[in-house]
């Protein structure tokens, strides 16, 4: 860019925005002058590119725009030959000129709002936030915006759970009369409680039932005429309910749940996403979403220490490699999204971020629409924003380039017909090759870099001199540092092309001399297309995209068995013989199995035991963001079926312990805590398909200890209840509220639809809803117990109120009890050996798998405990050592018990045929310590498999080796790095509490 | 049941209510001296005798030898035992044990092993040994006879102290006091908690160059302490004498490799003669320099999780046996959750190292003449021979497999100790309630 033209000088404070309420200090200064542009690329939308076309700015809006446009008088006439008009960029969310809010931490629990007002119950839930009311324009944020190209943003309070409404604003400078274009432009959500103190909720899917309940509020308080309560939060809430609703998700996961509340109440989400979603591409296209996407990627890490380096985990090296594409797979997969700067730490990184999505296959074109068109619509002003067509706003950038070229300079970004200069493009381009004639010797100057931000060399023989060029005005001063000191050059630059300048310089004596610098050449572009090549070549994703995922997932297959002891849990009891799997069911068990399917894999099992896969009653695997909703004593409402994850390596792990079925419970923290999710281990496939289709609904309820808090801390002393006193009265309370609300739905059922008009609409409680099922048999109660006194007293309310307790876990004083347990029907699942871990398993012993299982009580082992989990034949082999069961029915603890009690023993637990081919092949007795897993089956697809571990073990190696070197490529080109930090994966046991550090 | 374990059992459920039994019920010290024929005698040092004479008086081993070769004066022994079939092992020892100073972890009255203070080099664990403890009872039944009841917490926690699980105070119990010192690396690369704050993260981190220059400055002055005899007396630096001059053993908790580069730094920088790491989890990575340096592993938990997600899925099962076959001596400890009560599991843990390398007999070692080595009471303890402690068990099966592991009779120096304990009391106590067999 050699030519120079005549530009526009730009006065800040010169052109600018009046109020028409507001009165004037001084004179007026109306200023309706008309800006023409002629001569430009202009890119009326983000696909329509015209050439040599002319914009006509008047009163912040653009008059005209096209091509043969008459350029009329009295304008300024700009003649922008060679540049380009873009739309300028619309960032569909930003907390643009919005201050955070302010916590207030509470010296104890604090079980209600902070919030003064007649509002909503919880402080996380503040649909009465108007962002435009706390807009205050931040001229520095705005500058930094312009300056990647933005004109126009959506702002809004990133804090809460129901956050309020959005508002459009301008990043121009003024007054925020004039910034505002428009308040609720859209109604604003997250799982995140963000500054509120309140205990409830705690837990991602204590964020899904307060919102779920939420809306469900807004639907009665709509349809409720008595409004005996006023509620400010719920009448904001539905009067948004018509503009756009967008939901802001940290990950994939979170998206799909988001997602999935949007269903329940008929909401298309547009989904504010975390930025991998690439790793579930078909689940994102599921939701229908249009989606806003971070353009923030993970820094480069620090692996040049091997030892550092093996902190780090494959998941996050593939995630460093692929997260750049997570636009592109949006693209392929034909999803609408816009781009966001919002997670950006470095706004600065925003260009080069989109430039190596780019790179790596997002097309222009795409980019270009998710900077413009997308977000536009995404603030329902199309019509006003995003293009550059007749009576628009004048928001636009002009450049030197095509936008997304490595080279373009954004010279001025006109926001509502202000222009502001980014880059003057009168600056003078000095880069470029040079010979430097300098006391009668010949050096060579490099000016290269950006155009504000040169890098200089000078050189002359084999000495490289790192030089300052400062270009002031025509001035240009040229410095450089040889071993005998400073060479100091100052001169005139030649305004023309090709420049040469000369002028004089001081010597490191201080001697003046003469010089003259001669134009030679351009700067060539660097060779880039081999390292651009290895750079686009990107990993196989996994499934999950991780350590042990799968590039395919393994599909059914049809196997033979032979010759191999089975476990059968069936009257045949262990015998030798051949089981035959197909279809994902077992097909066929007998001593000899003589026909054999064509294609059937034969195993010869001689010396090997095949037994029906582990079923885990008591697990807290694959749940993401909390496993308690502890904050109130009964939080049936909330789900674990929310939050089940499907990247938890502990899955896989558990495999290979032969564990094909889990109960994911809810913690012990509150006496009715929250529903279960019952899982078999499909390792690779998304949370909603590992769910076993049909299971009955379970629910988890807990006494003692953990319920009353006792070993919480001298902060943990208000929540009721803190006695097993006041556990009891949780309960009858509790199902007491329960049978009232099912009578007053039942009554108002029944009305005649004439006489509903007339009556006031029970409110829909989805606590009670979970306990009238549990009424009503069709939800299940796994209670978490320890000491006699309370199974007793659980047993008791039962029998009151009219329902069963299904299962006691942990019971480890079941043996206590044993009779009235057997009476009340309900079974047992219990530690092997567990005790003394706190005063109320002091009692417990060893012994009493094997004695509830005499007393005829269907007992069951679990492992609450990830790594215990996959060892649970071990644990199943010491009830033969405590107590003395033989070793069938020890297994039994293990399998067919814990399927009765998750009531599945129809399908899974036992090796018969035409029940699912969850069966698990072993090295020797599976209650041996001696035993290994050789193969894992599920649904008939071998999901573990000894052999293929071996494989997987070089295969990761392999991969991470590969990524380890591109980071180390990745850093010598000048990457920033982070350090390598071993981040310990996240544990749950019953007592944990997501607020909780985990040491 | 034998019928001398019945009474016993009858009197319990009598006292029951009244006042529990002690945990230590303690038979009269026998003089006796006892034969036993046929047993499978697993000595503990990898050997095997498949039909053994054992022989043993005044507390000691007398006789270990094959029934098949030797001939022996039978008229020495007072009482003859025939044990054909069962099999014999040396007294399980557990290392950097809690036992005996915890009894229920969530009550704080019953936590006995962390001292108040970063550097405590001079409290000792025997003080708080509680002989009467209702786990000791719980553990013995499954083999193991011996722990090293060993201070937690801080930078240094304190002195250790072996213990026979018997006893009528912690004074007869010894069966070494003060055994070594215990030290808590502190973490280069400390692994960041989930949900850790950045701040709370870096204030660690930050720590760790205070805690080393700390650690380094105490060994500093300890050292010079211990070369000149003093009026005014520092109990600290006292207590360091022994580890300064190589008669006691440095006990250095830590784990990641990097960790363990810098403690053979610092055991090189102080001449320490002694020491052991203990957790060791990426110890199988540096089995070079270990073997180098002659420094022996007390292993981290067979059962538990892989730190890493990208770890072999069974690499805690593995470890041992690769510190083994490279030929670092290397023994297992329970420490960590639930460690005290857990410690009945520790055969399993290392008969889980047999499915992943070793042999049944090589794991044993892992768990007794190892133990014994790396503790410095292997001229006591740890294998079966002539001239050491009759601590030893019996047991009907496999002691390392829990199918088959059950003790049906242990002795501690010679002395047959009571194996049934308040668990087992109390499962008897229901089954006659409900009238089951």
């Amino acid at each position: 860019m050699k030519k120079l033209l005549f530009g526009l000088i730009v006065f800040f404070c010169y052109r600018s925005m009046a109020q028409e309420t507001f009165p004037v200090n001084g004179t007026y200064n109306k200023n309706n002058t008309v800006y023409v542009f002629t001569n430009a690329s202009i890119y009326l939308d983000y696909q329509t590119k015209i050439d040599k076309a002319t914009l006509i700015v008047k009163n912040g809006l653009i008059e005209k725009v096209g091509m043969g446009i008459v350029v009329p008088k009295g304008a300024v006439v700009v003649d922008l030959a060679g540049k380009y008009i873009y739309p300028s960029f619309i960032d569909a969310y930003t907390n643009y000129g919005i201050t955070d809010a302010k916590p207030s931490p509470a010296p104890q629990p604090q079980i209600e709002s902070n919030t003064k007002g007649a509002f909503c119950w919880n402080q996380a839930v503040k649909p009465e936030t108007d962002a435009s009311k706390l807009f205050v324009a931040d001229p520095q944020s705005a500058a930094e915006m312009r300056k990647l190209g933005f004109g126009t943003v959506l702002t809004l309070q990133k804090d809460g759970i129901v956050r309020g409404t959005s508002a459009v604003v301008s990043l121009g400078d003024g007054n925020e009369n004039n910034l505002v274009i428009a308040n609720n432009v859209t109604a604003n959500y997250s799982f995140d409680k963000g500054v509120s103190g309140q205990d409830y909720p705690s837990s991602q899917m204590g964020s899904i039932a307060l919102l779920r309940q939420t809306y469900y509020d807004a639907q009665w308080y709509a349809l409720d005429k008595t409004k005996k309560e006023k509620n400010l939060s719920l009448e904001a809430l539905i009067a948004q309910q018509k503009m756009p609703q967008i939901f802001e998700a940290h990950d994939k996961l979170s998206v799909l749940r988001a997602d999935k509340v949007g269903d329940e109440f008929g909401i298309q989400y547009i989904i504010k996403a975390g930025g991998d979603e690439y790793q579930r591409i078909e689940e994102m296209k599921n939701t229908k979403a249009t989606f806003i996407l971070p353009i923030n990627f993970p820094l480069t890490y620090d692996v040049s220490d091997p030892y550092d380096a093996m902190m780090i985990s494959l998941d996050q090296l593939k995630h460093w490699e692929m997260a750049p594409t997570n636009p592109m797979a949006f693209e392929k997969a034909q999803i609408p999204f816009a781009l966001s700067t919002s997670d950006l730490k470095d706004k600065a990184d925003f260009r080069k971020n989109i430039l190596k999505s780019i790179e790596l296959g997002l097309s222009e074109k795409e980019a270009l629409k998710a900077l413009t068109y997308t977000p536009a619509n995404i603030l329902g002003m199309a019509n006003k924003i995003g293009a550059l067509k007749d009576g628009m706003m004048a928001n636009f950038i002009i450049t030197s380039a095509s936008v997304f070229n490595e080279k373009c300079i954004i010279y001025q970004n006109w926001v509502q017909g202000i222009p502001y200069e980014i880059v003057n493009y009168n600056t003078i381009d000095l880069r470029g090759n040079y010979s430097l004639l300098l006391d009668q010797k010949n050096y060579k100057i490099k000016i290269a870099g950006e155009l504000n931000a040169y890098q200089t060399t000078v050189s002359i023989d084999t000495f490289k001199y790192n030089a300052k060029v400062n270009l002031a005005g025509n001035n240009i001063g040229i410095s450089f540092e040889t071993k005998s000191g400073a060479i100091r050059l100052a001169g005139a630059v030649n305004q023309k092309a090709t420049n040469s300048f000369k002028g004089k310089g001081q010597w490191e004596d201080g001697k003046w001399l003469e010089w003259t610098a001669t134009f030679l050449d351009s700067i060539k572009a660097v060779e880039k297309k081999d390292t651009a090549k290895v750079k686009s070549e990107i990993g196989k994703l996994y499934f999950p995209n991780m350590a042990y995922g799968w590039t395919e997932q393994p599909k059914q297959e049809t196997v033979l068995v032979k010759n191999v002891t089975i476990w059968s849990n069936e009257s045949s009891g262990i015998f030798v013989g051949d089981v035959l799997i197909q279809n994902g069911k077992i097909a066929n068990v007998a001593s000899s199995i003589k026909v054999i399917p064509a294609n059937a894999i034969v195993i010869d099992g001689t010396g090997k035991h095949i037994s029906p896969g582990i079923v885990d009653e008591h697990s807290h695997i694959a749940i993401s963001n909390g496993v308690n909703e502890g904050a109130q004593a009964s939080t049936a409402e909330v789900r674990i079926g929310d939050v089940v994850t499907c990247d938890d390596i502990n899955i896989y792990r558990q495999l290979s312990g032969g564990v094909t079925t889990s109960q994911l419970l809810h913690g012990s923290a509150n006496p009715i805590g929250g529903q279960s999710a019952i899982i078999k281990l499909r390792w690779g496939l998304a949370p909603e398909k590992m769910k076993i289709d049909g299971a009955d609904g379970f629910i988890k309820f807990a006494l003692g200890e953990n319920v009353k808090q006792s070993n919480w801390g001298p902060r943990n002393v208000i929540r009721f209840p803190q006695t097993r006193m006041g556990v009891e009265q949780v309960y009858y309370d509790a199902f007491q509220r329960a049978k009232e609300y099912e009578l007053k739905w039942k009554k108002y059922s029944a009305l005649s639809p004439a006489l509903k008009l007339n009556t006031a609409v029970p409110r829909k409680d989805i606590e009670l809803d979970a306990l009238v099922e549990i009424l009503n048999k069709k939800r299940f109660i796994t209670c978490h117990s320890y000491v006699q006194s309370e199974i007793n007293m659980l047993m008791h309310v039962a029998d009151s109120m009219g329902f069963k307790v299904n299962t006691f876990t942990h019971i480890l004083e079941g043996y206590k009890v044993a009779d009235k347990m057997k009476k009340h029907g309900v079974g047992a699942s219990t530690f092997s050996d567990w005790w003394a871990y706190k005063f109320e398993v002091k009692d417990a012993i060893p012994y009493n798998a094997a004695l509830l299982s005499q007393m005829g009580v269907v007992t069951a082992v679990n492992s609450d405990d990830a790594e215990m989990a996959r060892r649970l034949n071990q644990e199943a082999a010491k009830a033969v050592k405590y107590g003395g069961l033989s070793q069938e029915e020890a297994l039994k603890l293990v399998t067919l018990n814990p399927a009765k009690l998750l009531h599945l023993d129809a399908k899974i637990g036992s090796i018969k045929m035409g029940k699912d081919a969850d069966v698990v092949l072993w090295s020797d007795n599976p209650l041996s310590v001696y035993a290994k897993v050789e193969k894992t089956f599920v649904d008939g697809i071998c999901y573990f498999d000894a052999q293929q571990d071996n494989k997987m073990r070089d295969e990761i190696a392999i991969e991470r080796n590969r990524l380890i070197q591109k980071m180390i490529r990745t850093k010598k080109e000048g990457a920033p790095t982070q350090k390598v930090i071993f981040k310990k994966p996240r544990l749950y046991d019953c007592d944990d509490l997501e607020t909780d550090n985990e040491d | 049941m034998k019928i001398k374990y019945f009474s016993i059992f009858i009197l319990a459920i009598i006292l029951f209510t009244a006042s529990k039994p002690s945990a230590q019920t303690a038979v009269a010290p026998s003089t006796k001296a006892i034969l036993f024929k046929g047993g499978i005698a697993h000595l503990g040092n990898g050997k095997v005798i498949e039909n053994s004479l054992i022989g043993i008086k005044d507390g000691k081993i007398i006789l270990i030898t094959d029934a098949a070769t030797a001939r022996i004066d039978g008229s020495v022994f007072d009482e003859r035992i025939t044990i054909t079939g069962k099999h014999v092992y040396p007294g399980i020892i557990a290392p950097s044990s809690t036992i005996g100073l915890n009894e229920l972890d969530a009550v704080r009255a019953t936590n006995d092993f962390t001292e108040v203070g970063y550097i405590n080099s001079h409290v000792r664990s025997l003080i708080s040994y509680n002989t009467d403890s209702k786990i000791i009872p719980t553990v013995r039944t499954n083999g193991i006879l011996l722990v090293q009841a060993s201070p937690r917490g801080g930078l240094i926690s304190g002195s250790s102290s072996i213990m026979k699980l018997d006893g009528w105070n912690w004074e007869d119990a010894v069966l070494k006091s003060d055994d070594g010192i215990h030290l808590n690396w502190p973490e280069m690369n400390a692994p960041k908690r989930p949900r850790e704050t950045d701040q709370s993260y870096n204030e660690r981190v930050k720590n760790y160059n205070t805690s080393i220059s700390n650690l380094t400055n105490f060994f500093a002055d300890a050292k010079a302490y211990s070369q000149i005899a003093h009026d005014e007396k520092n109990i600290r630096f006292e207590a360091m004498k022994d580890i300064i001059a190589g008669e006691k053993i440095l006990y250095v908790h830590t784990n990641s490799l990097k960790d363990i580069i810098e403690v053979i730094a610092f055991a090189k920088k102080f001449e320490i003669k002694k020491y052991v790491l203990v957790g060791a989890r990426d110890a199988y990575l540096a089995t070079a320099i270990l073997k180098e340096n002659n420094v022996p592993v007390i292993l981290a938990r067979v059962h538990e999780l892989p730190e890493k997600m990208d770890d072999d899925v069974d690499l805690p099962y593995k470890r041992a046996a690769e510190l083994f076959k490279a030929g670092v001596l290397v023994c297992l400890t329970n420490e960590g959750d639930m460690e005290a009560m857990g410690t009945r599991n520790l055969p399993f843990q290392a008969g889980t190292t047999v499915a992943y390398g070793l042999t049944k007999e090589e794991a044993l070692m892992l768990i007794t003449s190892n133990t014994a080595k790396i503790l410095g009471i292997e001229d006591k303890v740890g294998v079966l021979e002539e001239n050491k402690h009759a601590t030893f068990f019996i047991s009907e099966g496999d002691a390392l497999d829990m199918i088959s592991n059950n003790v049906v009779k242990a002795f501690i120096d010679g002395k047959e100790i009571e194996l049934p304990n308040e668990q087992l009391q109390l499962y008897n106590k229901y089954k006659q309630k409900y009238g089951l067999k």
